[in-house]
């Protein structure tokens, strides 16, 4: 029972110190008034009456024999000394009566001292007869007995007297020694009553404390069946760690009896040896201290040792609890080694399904990769087959063999796509690019399947028309390619059309595919969008495909940022629309004009392949050798290199991924030696054309790239930029929208028609003489100078003016890593000179045509 | 008061002791008795071994005198004031006489009679008195002969009892 309130608790106290202290005055009172009766007693005891009674009514008797005696004398003289003895004897007794110590009272009593008197007075006179010869007595005898006669009564009045005083006497002391008595019966009562009452309350307290007492036992019975049944290891110790208990869970866990644990040290016994320092200065350090460890020290895994040696992560919940002995500590100790296990186990079967994830999506990818060589192989030797002579039936199946393979490479692209999404290896690009260009690439691509389906195509812009954009042109082409192949494959004599509209917030266009086609219904728009999906109609069927299409568009966008969707009312026609964040930006550099791309076969080159697979390099020769050119093969990087060391080539078609010795590394070797070829292109032939791929490419020392599979005209293009002095500076190929021009001759003219001639021939040679004298200037002024920015910005500005994009981008590149405080790589401060020197070439070129 | 209690009974232990251990070789050394050639004081009779006179023993003042007479000082309730109480110790008579009994029958001129019992006969005991404050006493001041106890030195005196057994005026003692 734990007590609920103090003054409770406190009562049982009070009142018995209350009566104990009316006990201690009832014992001083008792004993005060024992020692009266004692002294009483004492008086008693010494018994100073003596035999009173007999002794005062002897008197009397002795008085009659000594009468009797005298008148026996007066007839017998021979009895004279008889009678002399019995007054002697009266006179003895009487003298008693006088002097004697207890009947000193008595004489002060009147009614006593007159018959006394009286006695005394016969006595004194009766001395000498007594004492006198016979004669003399005998004569005096009759007178003698009459005196004798006459005080007989006082002598009975004395005895009589003193009788009534004693018992007077004895009655008063009586009565005393009863007051004596009843007022300690009362104090006895009283003490009695305390005494009760102090029992009572020893009872009560007694009680109380053996309640508390069971209690204590109820809980501490209780703890030490938690303690017992707890599956943790519970270790106390005291302020200098030396163990205290040790529960049943312990033992089982370390392997100790609580008898060997007990009276260790916790540490050297529970922790191995090797760590028992590290944990006394680190982990366990206030254990040293004696000290309560602070929130973060209360819990704590750690490794923990058995009694065999055995070594097993451990949860360590510690604290510090103050015990009548001193300071304890209280550890629970869980062995998790299971746990561990366990965890472990499941992060080892997570890895492993991610890595079986990746292995399958790479696999996925290998796959479709490994199977675009043999099918470009294919479609390359069928390209290879159209120069020879062919009979009509066999170029109609020449056609349909090649559309079979388009479509083939088409499915594994698609697949490759995926699969490149699934491993995560997908980026966006951002360069600027022409969107009208864009949108009528994709219809000059998808015109032909429309023209087969009878279709009209075309796009026109709803709202403001704009021009250039930055984005990723590539991966808009694709989706929109997409849309638009779909659009036309569901669609017969139809007019699918491509709106394409700024919306409001001047950040996003939305491109909308319109068909009158089939439609479809609104419960499948949903699941076009997944992956492998496609519709059940004949028209699907008969298109074919993978149903990958829709899937990778969805990502494309998402990818990009923007959102995909459709409409669609079946029987009347569909809308796809794509809404695509792109920036506009000022119409940049314009590359050259497009015709100029269908060039004329190039004057025969020396050209060095250097491809591992044999196919490829099958295919990529003949397309070679069919345009005239005349070709080296080497089968890997090391190979190339070796030529590149020993020949002079005009350009060097060089694979990425190669055994021994890869694409980029035999680049720099090259580009490192002085052999003849040293100096000449090198253009990467690439599958994986990433953005940050290309740039290792560019690294290496590459100067241009083209993609897997190789397709004619795009090698011819490459091939010319290649070998026509084309800026080397920028990573390029003809292709794509990422070429940057030397000069933007629209600009150029563009200003020559704002100046006027006169003006704009002043503006000419200044700026020429500027931009020469700051170039010369930059080559070698250090990295650090402080006004190089400025000058850097400056000559951006004149250089943008003249339409000098690729010398204008190299200058803000410089700009900017100089705005961001990073030191300008000297290499790209020398390169400027080149850049400049081929920009101004380029320049005096176009005013010499003008 | 304990005093008056615990003393008597340690007191009548040492007292049976010496009584038991010194018997025998008391009666071995009595002496023989003289006659007595004065007034007789006393007269001896009963369980005796020593006489002087037919079967009893009998003493005059010279005999008394020549018995190594002690004297104690102490009040008694019969007289006023420090007495000086001079005579024979009662144990030392009692050898002298042989006495072999448990208890003796003193009688008093006046016939008053009392029984001393043999625990009384101790040394530092009663004595037989025969001089008080030096001089002899007469009959009617309780002479010749006082049983005095130390009633002032041993409180175990201070009883009724021993007041009773304080016999004067004594002439006779016959031993059962």
């Amino acid at each position: 029972m734990i007590p609920t309130t103090e003054p409770e608790a406190r009562m049982p106290w009070g009142r018995t110190s209350a009566v104990v202290l009316v006990l201690v005055l009832c014992i001083a009172l008792v004993g005060g008034l024992a020692w009266i009766v004692l002294r009483e007693l004492d008086a008693l005891s010494r018994a100073n009456s003596d035999n009173l009674q007999w002794s005062l009514a002897q008197a009397d008797v002795e008085f009659l024999h000594f009468r009797l005696e005298l008148e026996q004398a007066r007839h017998d003289p021979s009895r004279l000394d008889q009678v002399r003895r019995r007054f002697d004897i009266f006179f003895s007794r009487m003298a008693t009566l006088e002097k004697g110590e207890v009947f000193r009272t008595l004489r002060a009593d009147p009614a006593y001292d007159l018959p006394r008197s009286h006695v005394r007075e016969f006595l004194d006179q009766a001395v000498p007869l007594i004492d006198s010869p016979d004669a003399r007595l005998a004569a005096a005898l009759p007178q003698l007995a009459q005196t004798a006669e006459r005080i007989s009564e006082d002598v009975r009045n004395l005895s009589l007297e003193g009788l009534a005083a004693f018992a007077q006497i004895s009655d008063s002391r009586r009565t005393g020694l009863i007051r004596t008595l009843l007022i300690i019966a009362a104090v006895l009562a009283g003490l009695m009553a305390g005494l009760v009452l102090l029992s009572v309350s020893f009872f009560r307290l007694a009680r109380l404390s053996q309640t508390r007492a069971r209690d204590l036992q109820r809980t501490a019975g209780r703890l030490r069946t938690i303690v017992e049944t707890s599956l943790d290891a519970i270790v106390v110790t005291d302020a200098h760690g030396t163990i205290r208990e040790f529960n049943p869970a312990a033992q089982r866990i370390f392997g100790y009896s609580r008898e060997e644990a007990r009276g260790q040290n916790a540490i050297d016994l529970l922790f191995p040896a090797t760590m028992a320092e590290s944990l006394r200065g680190g982990q366990l350090r206030f254990l040293d201290r004696a000290r309560a460890p602070q929130a973060h020290e209360k819990l704590l895994e750690i490794t923990a040792v058995d009694r065999l040696g055995r070594q097993f992560p451990a949860e360590l919940s510690i604290d510090r609890a103050e015990a009548d002995s001193g300071r304890l500590f209280v550890a629970y100790l869980r062995d998790i080694s299971r746990r561990k296990a366990a965890e472990e186990g499941l992060t080892i079967a997570r890895d492993r399904a991610l890595a079986g994830e990746r292995a399958k999506a790479e696999f996925l990818a290998v796959m479709s990769h490994e199977m675009r060589t043999p099918l470009n192989g294919l479609l390359g030797s069928m390209q290879l087959l159209r120069d020879h002579h062919l009979t009509e039936p066999q170029s109609d199946l020449l056609d349909r063999m090649q559309s079979s393979g388009r479509l083939l490479l088409g499915l594994v692209n698609d697949v490759l796509d995926l699969a490149k999404f699934e491993a995560g290896k997908m980026r966006p690009e951002t360069q600027p690019f022409s969107l009208p260009r864009l949108l009528d690439g994709v219809i000059e691509t998808a015109a032909p399947m429309a023209e087969q389906n009878r279709n009209r195509l075309g796009w026109r812009w709803i709202g403001a028309p704009s021009d250039t954009v930055i984005g990723d042109a590539r991966r808009l082409r694709q989706v929109l390619l997409n849309l638009v192949g779909n659009a036309v494959k569901f669609t017969r004599d139809g007019e699918i059309e491509i709106e394409t509209e700024w919306l409001k917030d001047g950040r996003t266009v939305e491109f909308r595919v319109i068909d009158d086609g089939i439609g479809i219904a609104e419960a499948d728009l949903e699941r076009i969008f997944q992956d492998f999906e496609t519709l059940d109609s004949s028209y699907a069927r008969q298109a074919g495909g993978t149903g990958l299409g829709l899937g990778i568009a969805r990502r494309l966008a998402e990818m990009l940022g923007g959102e995909i969707g459709a409409e669609s009312e079946p029987g009347e026609g569909s809308l796809f629309w794509l809404r695509l964040p792109l920036e506009p930006t000022a119409p940049p550099a314009r590359s050259l004009p497009r015709q100029q791309a269908t060039r004329a076969l190039p004057a025969p080159l020396d050209l060095l392949l250097v491809e591992d697979n044999e196919i490829n390099r099958f295919v990529a020769r003949e397309m070679l050798l069919a345009d005239g050119h005349r070709v080296t093969e080497a089968s890997d990087g090391s190979a190339g290199v070796d030529w590149a060391e020993k020949h002079h080539f005009d350009a060097i078609l060089m694979d990425i991924s190669m055994p021994v010795l890869d694409g980029p590394r035999a680049t720099r070797r090259i580009r490192a030696g002085s052999g003849p070829s040293a100096q000449a292109p090198i253009i990467a032939v690439t599958a994986h054309a990433l953005p940050e791929e290309i740039a290792r490419f560019q690294d290496a020392g590459m100067t241009h790239y083209i993609s897997k599979p190789l397709d004619r005209e795009e090698l011819r293009e490459v091939l010319a930029s290649a070998t026509t002095k084309e800026p080397p500076a920028s990573f390029t190929s003809p292709a794509k929208p990422r070429q940057v021009t030397l000069l933007d001759t629209d600009q150029i003219a563009t200003l020559w028609a704002g100046l006027g001639l006169e003006a704009s021939q002043h503006l000419y040679h200044s700026f020429l003489t500027e931009t020469d004298e700051i170039v010369a200037s930059l080559a070698d002024a250090p990295p650090d100078q402080p006004e190089l920015e400025i000058i850097v910005h400056k000559c951006a500005g004149s250089c943008g003016t003249f339409g000098m994009v690729a010398l204008r981008r190299a200058l803000n590149r410089i700009e900017m890593t100089l705005k961001r405080g990073q030191p300008v790589p000297s290499a790209d401060l020398a390169a400027l000179a080149d850049l400049w020197a081929r920009s101004r070439q380029a320049l005096e070129a176009w005013r010499h045509a003008a | 008061m304990p005093r008056s209690l615990l003393q008597p009974t340690l007191a009548l232990l040492v007292r049976l002791t010496l009584v038991m251990a010194l018997s025998l070789p008391l009666r071995a050394m009595a002496q023989d008795l003289a006659p007595p050639e004065g007034e007789v004081l006393l007269t001896v009779s009963g369980e005796i071994t020593q006489t002087n006179v037919g079967a009893t023993a009998q003493f005059d003042r010279r005999l008394l005198e020549s018995m190594q007479p002690v004297t104690i000082a102490t009040t008694t309730i019969w007289t006023d004031g420090v007495q000086q109480f001079t005579g024979i110790p009662l144990i030392r008579l009692m050898r002298a006489v042989g006495a072999s009994g448990h208890r003796l029958k003193a009688t008093a001129i006046n016939d008053y009679a009392v029984d001393i019992p043999s625990s009384d006969w101790v040394e530092n005991g009663p004595i037989v008195a025969y001089l008080r404050n030096g001089a002899p006493m007469s009959v009617r001041d309780k002479g010749p002969l006082w049983i005095v106890y130390p009633y002032d030195t041993n409180p175990a005196y201070q009883g009724e009892v021993i007041y009773a057994r304080s016999i004067w005026q004594l002439d006779r003692i016959i031993v059962e």
